[in-house]
């Protein structure tokens, strides 16, 4: 069975790098979105197992969209992947609910063994 | 010739500074014991005139530093750091100095030879390159001075590409704006560089 | 030349200083225009910390300034705009400047072995002459300015600056909606001076009144000849009546007291006219003009008063 995935950032580039990076033998269903709110309409309307969060995007912001998950109590693994290394923003996303912390340019390697860590695949 | 980016390229430019901006960030709020708030960079193709009219539009007072940056592959440009006057008298603090240990003038010309050359230095290390830069310099505060400056800018090239980063510093409350220029005859070298990169994907 | 080139051969005929610390701030090196400046042996200074050597450098902002170097990678400067010098060195041209030591621009730049950062080396460039030139342009300019907007007879400030400066009063007034008060005045039978004591009485009349008023004003109010023998007084945070009261200081400074020519006692007097800003003024031309209306009354009242046209609307 294979998984469903968001991955949400506004750069199409980095979107990719996350397309790239995801393990070949994960079988996913994947939907894209480019900011906040677009995010948004997609987790409300379809279930979503795992996210890939940028944070500094346009429209809403990658902590709007933890907030807005957590307000509505959306059931849903986030991953934060995002450029905005400051120690206060790391500890920021993973208090409202981020599973784990990634820093921009993301690669194959980091990605995979985060997610074993979790427990997903 | 045709300066614009194509989609592809500015979407990979705006990563990059993203990228770069993060890491930089990461450094000064370490530096500084504070937190830069990040916001999304804008890129634009300017002409010199239009240049000067949306800077001078911008406040009456205000204090602009200058410093010229340039690497490998030909990638050169200016990098403008644009405060309000109000912001002025809180960066002593920011840079942990004591009073009267410096002046405004330093104050100004520290704090922004830090944000251009942390910000480049990672931007040059993503691209694989490396810069030099030129000694910072205040474009006085007076208004004369400034649009000179704009003046003499839109004198050496006719267009340019212009990135725009703001900085929020939030303990302080503090703001200012950043903006590279890249000039007409570097446009076309960076262009390359975002090539290469964007093949790799 | 064989591949193994020795920079310091190049580097000691530089004219720049080139000193490298390690991290704790202890000297390494430096070339031979330092140790020529300061007059010590590279082997002397070796190893002593870079305070001890130049105990001149302001430790603590020496210290902040390099952190920023150790602990960002990134080079800072100095500029002899913001510090004329750092380093109390002597310069090559001691007669033709005022300053005892060189002019400096300093950069602090990463030194880096392998990647890793090992130490800094700071470049000093002397910059006297452009300091001097610089100087010498600054103050010329500061007299061109100062030569644009005084009148050459009264040494008051001339027209074209004078209305520039009611101009931003006016706006300032009118943003803080603060009081404004103008003043002109005119000397009375200025042209008949002029016939029965020739030129050169007119114009002492003129410097004459000018420093009586001069000495009158707060340093805030702007004073200025506006034509031939008119005046005029910008009074900012003013209302009517305290204009009113400078007016009549004014008035009674000109006619109290002739002044002496050629042995003669010559008397002269002013018209003054008075207005103060209100909602009616859009631009500072309809103040001027209103004051001017004003002037103009106290002429045809018969000379050596003051008039107001707004609220009084009568000539005291």
């Amino acid at each position: 069975m294979s998984s469903s995935v968001l991955i949400c950032d506004d750069s199409n580039l980095a979107r990719k790098q996350v397309l790239r990076s995801l393990p070949e033998q994960w079988e996913v269903d994947v939907q894209l979105a480019k900011h906040g709110l677009e995010a948004l309409d997609v987790l409300r309307s379809s279930a979503i197992e795992v996210m890939f969060l940028d944070l500094t995007m346009p429209e809403l912001d990658g902590v709007g969209v933890l907030e807005a998950i957590k307000e509505e109590a959306i059931s849903v693994k986030v991953f934060v992947i995002s450029a905005d290394i400051q120690p206060e923003m790391q500890n920021k996303v993973l208090e409202l609910g981020a599973q784990a912390f990634l820093r921009k340019p993301i690669n194959s390697e980091t990605l995979v063994s985060t997610l074993q860590e979790h427990g997903i695949m | 010739m045709a300066y614009e980016l194509n989609e592809d390229q500015q979407d990979c430019l705006q990563e990059l500074i993203n990228v770069a901006m993060g890491q930089a960030s990461d450094q000064l709020a370490r530096y500084l014991d504070t937190f830069v708030f990040l916001t999304v960079p804008s890129i634009d193709l300017v002409s010199g005139k239009g240049l000067s009219d949306s800077l001078e539009t911008t406040e009456e007072s205000m204090a602009m530093v200058s410093q010229g940056f340039f690497g490998y592959e030909g990638i050169r440009g200016e990098a403008l750091l644009v405060y309000k006057h109000e912001d002025s008298d809180r960066i002593g603090d920011l840079l942990g100095y004591e009073p009267d240990e410096l002046s405004v003038e330093e104050q100004l010309i520290d704090i922004s030879s830090i944000l251009t050359t942390t910000f480049l230095n990672v931007f040059a290390t993503q691209i694989e390159n490396q810069m030099s830069y030129s000694a910072p310099k205040l474009i006085s505060e007076m208004q004369g001075k400034l649009s000179e400056h704009l003046k003499q800018l839109s004198f050496d090239w006719d267009m340019a590409l212009k990135v725009n980063i703001n900085y929020q510093v939030t303990d302080y409350s503090f703001n200012c704006e950043m903006v590279l220029l890249i000039p007409e005859a570097a446009i076309e070298n960076i262009k390359t560089v975002i090539d290469r990169i964007l093949e790799e994907y | 030349m064989n591949g193994e080139i020795e920079l310091s051969q190049v580097t000691d005929q530089l004219n720049s200083g080139i000193l490298l610390l390690d991290l704790q701030l202890n000297i390494v090196s430096w070339n031979r225009f330092l140790a020529v400046h300061v007059n010590q042996k590279l082997e002397d200074v070796k190893g002593k910390l870079i305070f001890d050597v130049f105990p001149e450098l302001p430790q603590r902002w020496f210290e902040r300034k390099v952190a920023s170097v150790i602990q960002l990678g990134t080079p800072t400067y100095c500029s002899w705009e913001q510090r004329h010098h750092l380093f109390e060195l002597p310069h090559t041209r001691p007669i033709t400047t005022d300053s005892h030591f060189m002019a400096q621009n300093c950069s602090f730049l990463p030194y880096e072995q392998e990647g890793k950062l090992v130490g800094i080396c700071v470049l000093i460039e002397d910059v006297t002459d452009v300091c001097h030139y610089q100087s010498q342009l600054k103050e010329t300019m500061k007299q061109l300015e100062l030569a644009n907007r005084i009148d050459g007879l009264t040494r008051i400030y001339n027209r074209k600056y004078w209305e520039e400066a009611l101009g931003k009063e006016f706006a300032r007034a009118q943003r803080y909606t603060s009081e404004l008060s103008l003043i002109m005045f005119d000397l009375d039978h200025f042209k008949k001076l002029n016939d029965n004591y020739g030129h050169q009485c007119g114009d002492l009349v003129l410097i004459e009144t000018a420093s009586r008023v001069s000495s009158l004003l707060r340093d805030a109010d702007v004073f200025g000849r506006y034509g031939g023998e008119e005046f005029g007084i910008v009074l900012p945070q003013t209302d009517q009546i305290g204009a009113l009261e400078v007016a009549e200081r004014v008035r009674a400074a000109i006619s109290n007291s002739p002044i002496i020519f050629e042995g003669k006692k010559i008397s002269f007097s002013a018209s003054v006219g008075l207005a103060t800003l209100n909602s009616e003024h859009k631009r500072y031309e309809d103040l001027i003009s209103e004051t001017d209306s004003a002037l103009y009354r106290a002429k045809s009242s018969g000379r050596d008063q003051i008039c107001i046209l707004q609220k009084f609307n009568k000539c005291s």
